[in-house]
Order: structure tokens, then sequence, then C-alpha cells
């Protein structure tokens, strides 16, 4: 007798993945790595680079497409960790711009909802290389910075993000949106600095579609 | 009994991360703290003058250094800026050539040279460091310099008072961080004047010149 089967695990009601490829400008001896593909995981290394003013250029900017999807109303939240220096003019979180930019369809499978709208979440609704400031101190910050960041901090919400319960993630089955993370190049103390950044996609407000 | 199946598990994922670094490395730089003066002169003058934020680049005439100059002194002030963010160290090292021949031509010597008071002022700057200036300060100072009574030449005594000092490159300044986290289009920084004086006196016929570089590192 001879039985053969095939079963297939459904997909989960949130995800979360690469919205396309990251890009890096203003760096020296920077760079960024991510994957191009939106049904690969999120996983996204930045190199900065040169942040002395050995680095000529005005700003350090890194924009990394994330995509979501979910057959619920959701919500995407992010924690940091590191970037705590003891110095205080070496690079501290306030020194990295973050915000968030470009709520888009990832392709003709998101849903269109019209009964609610995909929100960001103050501070974060800018691109922070467009909302540079110079302190009294002399010191650049922007609108919002990885020190808006505390403990789980929810950055984007919004109804259901995918026409289909798909089995599995496609091309067009969501929501994309830019992540976009500057540091401008100043006279800080020397050293290297570096923190991680966790984005989690869990069910959000309760919103008509 | 062969029993054959297939299970398809799709890889999706509640959560994605991104890990950032940024490198900054030591950073030190001098400029031009500004204009030239010149006083004392009979004839020469600042033939390139320094430009505030520039990189230095000066060329000075001191004219008439024979008896024919009746002042006191010849002396030239070239404002300098200094800025890091790591510990610094100002080295000054100079050459003097004259084209005379006797032990009465125009040497390293003759030349005074200082550094006068050390500013650290400004939106950026961190005020709190303390510098210190291995020169006598300015040449002209009644201690940095006297008569020699046994051959009547007028000498720069003090320490590190005159280039025969700075042949080879030797600290003339050294001390903390002077900016903190500021970018660089803000043009504060550490400023010093460098002072240079010659005495006019019977020195052998002839020209001098008079090349001094300095260098700022971050040891």
């Amino acid at each position: 007798m001879l039985n053969a089967g095939a079963s297939t695990t459904f997909a989960q009601a949130l995800d979360i993945s690469s919205g396309g490829q990251p890009t890096i400008t203003g760096a020296v001896n920077g760079s960024v790595t991510g994957s191009a593909s939106v049904t690969t995981d999120l996983v996204v290394t930045i190199n900065f680079g040169e942040v002395s003013p050995l680095n000529p250029n005005a700003i350090v900017k890194v924009v990394v497409p994330v995509a979501i999807r979910s057959n619920q109303p959701y919500q995407v939240s992010v924690t940091s960790s590191g970037l705590i220096n003891a110095n205080g003019q070496a690079v501290q979180a306030s020194d990295v711009g973050f915000g968030i930019d470009d709520v888009r369809p990832l392709g003709g499978a998101g849903k269109v909802c019209t009964r609610s709208t995909h929100t960001i979440r103050s501070p974060f609704d800018n691109d922070p290389a467009t909302t540079v400031t110079v302190g009294t101190n002399g010191r650049v910050s922007y609108s919002s910075s990885l020190a808006n960041v505390s403990g789980s901090t929810v950055i984007l919400s919004g109804p259901e993000l995918s026409k289909n319960n798909s089995a599995k993630r496609q091309q067009s089955d969501g929501y994309v949106f830019d992540a976009i993370f500057t540091l401008t190049p100043q006279f800080f103390a020397a050293g290297v600095s570096s923190a991680t950044l966790i984005f989690t996609i869990s069910p959000g407000p309760n919103v008509p579609c | 009994m062969l029993v054959v199946a297939a299970v398809t598990g799709l890889g999706q994922s509640t959560t994605g991360t991104v890990t950032m670094s940024a490198t900054v490395s030591k950073f030190v730089e001098i400029n031009s703290g500004g204009a030239v003066t010149l006083t004392g002169n009979l004839g020469g003058g600042v033939t390139t003058d320094g430009v505030l934020n520039s990189p230095l680049a000066v060329s000075i005439n001191l004219g008439e250094l024979g008896p024919g100059n009746p002042n006191s002194f010849v002396t030239a002030r070239v404002p300098l800026k200094l800025r890091s963010n790591a510990p610094y160290v100002l080295s000054v090292s100079a050459t003097v050539n004259s084209s005379g021949t006797s032990t009465s031509r125009i040497g390293a010597a003759d030349i005074g040279f200082g550094l006068g008071t050390v500013s650290r002022t400004g939106t950026g700057v961190d005020s709190s460091g303390t510098d210190t200036n291995a020169t006598s300060g300015d040449p002209t100072l009644a201690a940095n310099g006297s008569v020699n009574a046994t051959t009547g030449r007028y000498e720069f005594t003090g320490i590190r008072s005159n280039l025969s000092s700075f042949a080879s490159a030797t600290t003339a300044l050294s001390g903390p961080i002077i900016m903190n986290a500021v970018p660089r289009s803000n043009a504060n920084g550490l400023t010093v004047p460098a002072f240079f004086a010659v005495k006019p006196q019977f020195f052998e016929n002839g020209t001098t010149t008079i090349s001094v570089t300095f260098t700022v590192t971050a040891p």
C-alpha cells in the first residue's frame, strides 16, 4: 500500500518582511545590506560609515522599505537597544534621526480600505533628513529620532492590509512603508557606536476597513 | 507499506531586524584665524594674507631689518584656528636661510617666536579645556629677550622664544578635545595668535627666507 499526502501550513494572520532594496546616501565607507525581494524576511544591516568631519557630506541617509501583510487590523511597533554612550559627546540615540514615510500598497492584492487610514504615529511621520535643526548648543537634532523609541513604541497602525488570505507571501498582497534613518557628520567623540531595532507587527486597534 | 508525505512550511514572520553601526575617527584641523597684523616694518608687507577659516597659507615680507629701520621690532601676528574631536598636539618646524656668510647674518635664533593667549569661546567649543603653551608667548615682551652683554647682539632668551628651538617639529601647544558634537559647518574653534619678531640690527646685508610649518595631530 502506498500512501502519499501533502499538507500546507497556512499563512499567519500578520506578517512583516523586506519591502525592497534598502539604500544609503552621503556615506563615506558606509553600506547597507538587505534583500530586494519582498518575500524574504526583514534583516537589514546598516553601516553609516565615517560620521566625523572626515565625512564632508551634509548627512548620511538610509531608507529601508518594510512590507507588511495582515488579514486583520494591525499595528507596527519598534524596540531599540544600544547607543548608550557615557560620553555625552559620543553618538547618542538622539543623533540618529528616525521617521516613517510613504505608506503605499505593495501591489494589486493590497486591500484598499475607505473607512480607516494607515496612520503613522507622531512624531515619526516625517523624513528626518528634512527636519534637521541645530540646537542652541550647536548640535544637530531631528523632529524624531531613536531617542523617541522607548520600550515597545507603536509607529504605525491601520485596517486590514491584504485582500487575500494567502497561504504564503506574495509580491503584491500588502503594504510597504519606508523606515528612514539619518546621521549628520559632526565633531562626535571618537569611537564606534551600534544599535539594534526590532520591528514587530501585531493585532492593532479594531478599525473598520 | 511506504508512506510518502510532503509538508510545505511557508516562511513568514511577525518581526524584522535592523542593526546599525557608525564610526567616528579622530579628527583635527588647523586653519587661518584671520588677517595678519604686521607692525614696525619699513617697506615690506603682507603678501598673502590669512583668510578666516581657510587653509593657513600666509606669506609676509618683513621689509628692512637693518639699522635703517628705526623701530624697536618688526612683528607679525598670525591668527590660528584649531579644531578637534580628540586631544591634540600643535607642533612647529622652521627653516631659516640667509644669503650672508658671516656670523652676523640673520639666523633662526634672531627670529623671535611665540604663541599668545589661547581662546576657547563660541557655541560648540569645549570651554572647559586647559591648554599647555610650550612657548614663552609674545617674544617682544621684556622678559623674553635682552642684549647679550658680551656680543651686544639682541637675543630672544625665553624658553622656546625663537625659531632655533624649532629646527625640527617641536610641540608648541597641546590640550584636550576642542569641539563638542557640532557639524563641521560650525565655524568656531580654538584661536591662538602666532607671533614672529625681529629686532632691526647691524645684520650682515643680504636676504633671508623663513619657512614655518604648523602641524596639528591627535596622538
